[in-house]
């Protein structure tokens, strides 16, 4: 699992790619901690390269979005794949998120 | 002193003793202010705006100007602080009233109903100012409370120069009490509006409460009244089974309109929607979630079952689905994804195979 972050356009963008789950979600959080900290800026989940999200992946975003909406901040999620719009539509949380 | 009046000696006085009483005015607008708005916050009532000022000492000059000789020293002027109370109903002036007697001393000689102070063939400035003082004591202060309208009215009035030099002919003078009258006439229709949805509410629930559903349209507010009686969580709770999934709380209201657009006119047509498609609903999350570890759901996971075995029991096809995703999720040709998604693993369980 890879976690880019790039500042950009006033934007702060997350790129994600390789399997989100239980093994790799701890080194994923952590890789988010600019995101966490951010303030004042659109915050962009993008999820071209995300082969697989599983609850600990869900929860991670959830968290991201708590933060966010407490702050201000909005949250996109940006080319999701058909495997994670998949978990998204089957856990009811396609219509918590906007999506790009 | 940089104003364009000129003071007699008497209201010179009273100039520099209002200088001198300046910081302790600053003090009490501070004071008053901050008492009136934890008030209003502890009894849950809405206002459109507190606003408190120490009076200037040009408006002070212009007053003294007029009626100087009027006032033996400055404590007999009431309105050096003032607090302003602007209400969106014309019965929470009444209410605000109230709470300022309770949290001030109400100096009940100067205080004026301005609202009852008219002719009854008249209309126009509708207020009511009570002068107050600190329960510890301070000196006196002014409070107006008044309704957004009546706020507005008065503030064209001061501001087209009602009150300046130049006299207004009664004609337009005429023309600005016909509008207070019609504001007086909107503020308590307001008023009785609200009245009658906080009874309509009411007898919803009511109505909601005692399972008499098939009487209640639905709308918003019959539909939150109805998310209060948690109608989903039976399935959600059993859906949750399968993994021993953790239900995430989302709100249900964006549903509403998916629910209207599959033909839902009352909540009794909502409960047969859950008793009729519940077990269904069921059979086809339990396909999908079993052969997945996925422990969290969002609690609109039953309502989306729901709908979805819905169109699928009524004869709907992919195309159907995507339509409902699209009202659900917002359009988006994604959702095509997710309605063949969804098709194919329907299509195995035996409610799509029944006559």
């Amino acid at each position: 699992m890879k976690t880019t972050i790039l500042e950009k356009d006033g934007n702060i963008t997350a790129i994600l790619e390789g399997r989100l789950d239980t093994a790799t979600a701890p080194e994923t959080e952590k890789a988010m901690k600019p995101i966490y900290d951010s303030e004042g800026k659109d915050i962009i989940l993008d999820c071209a390269g995300l082969e697989y999200i599983s609850s600990a992946g869900l929860r991670i975003f959830l968290c991201i979005l708590q933060k966010a909406q407490g702050k201000g901040q909005e949250v996109y999620i940006k080319n999701m794949t058909d495997n994670v719009r998949a978990v998204f539509a089957m856990t009811g949380f396609s219509n918590i998120f906007k999506f790009k | 002193m940089g104003t364009n009046v000129t003071l007699d000696a008497h209201s010179e006085e009273l100039m520099q003793q209002y200088r001198q009483l300046r910081p302790t005015l600053e003090k009490l607008s501070e004071e008053a202010y901050n008492l009136m708005q934890d008030a209003l916050h502890e009894q849950g009532i809405y206002v459109t705006a507190i606003e408190h000022r120490v009076k200037t000492e040009k408006s002070l000059a212009g007053k003294l100007e007029l009626k100087g000789a009027k006032y033996k020293s400055i404590d007999n002027i009431t309105d050096l602080v003032g607090l302003r109370i602007i209400t969106f109903y014309n019965d929470d002036v009444d209410k605000v009233a109230v709470l300022v007697q309770r949290i001030f001393d109400v100096d009940w000689k100067e205080s004026v109903d301005k609202r009852k102070a008219h002719e009854l063939n008249s209309f126009g400035y509708n207020s009511l100012h009570y002068i107050c003082r600190l329960k510890t004591g301070s000196p006196r202060f002014e409070v107006q409370m008044r309704t957004a309208l009546q706020h507005v009215w008065s503030t064209i009035e001061h501001d087209t120069g009602y009150k300046g030099d130049v006299k207004i002919p009664s004609e337009y003078r005429r023309q600005f009490n016909r509008l207070a009258g019609m504001m007086e006439l909107i503020d308590d229709e307001f008023s009785r509006l609200r009245l009658l949805l906080t009874d309509y509410r009411r007898q919803t629930l009511a109505l909601v409460k005692s399972g008499q559903l098939d009487d209640v349209q639905l709308s918003r507010d019959s539909y939150r009244n109805y998310l209060e009686l948690k109608p989903f969580d039976r399935l959600n709770r059993r859906i949750a089974s399968v993994n021993q999934a953790e239900i995430f709380p989302v709100s249900l209201m964006s549903y509403l309109r998916v629910l209207e657009s599959l033909g839902m006119e009352t909540l009794g047509d909502v409960q047969r929607f859950i008793d009729e498609n519940s077990e269904e609903a069921y059979q086809l999350a339990l396909a999908q979630l079993a052969i997945t570890d996925l422990d969290i759901l969002a609690s609109s996971t039953a309502l989306q079952y729901l709908c979805l075995v819905h169109v699928l029991k009524k004869g709907g096809g992919r195309d159907d689905l995507k339509i409902l995703y699209d009202t659900i999720n917002g359009e988006s040709e994604a959702n095509t994804m997710l309605a063949d998604l969804m098709y194919q693993q329907a299509a195995t369980l035996p409610f799509m195979h029944k006559e």
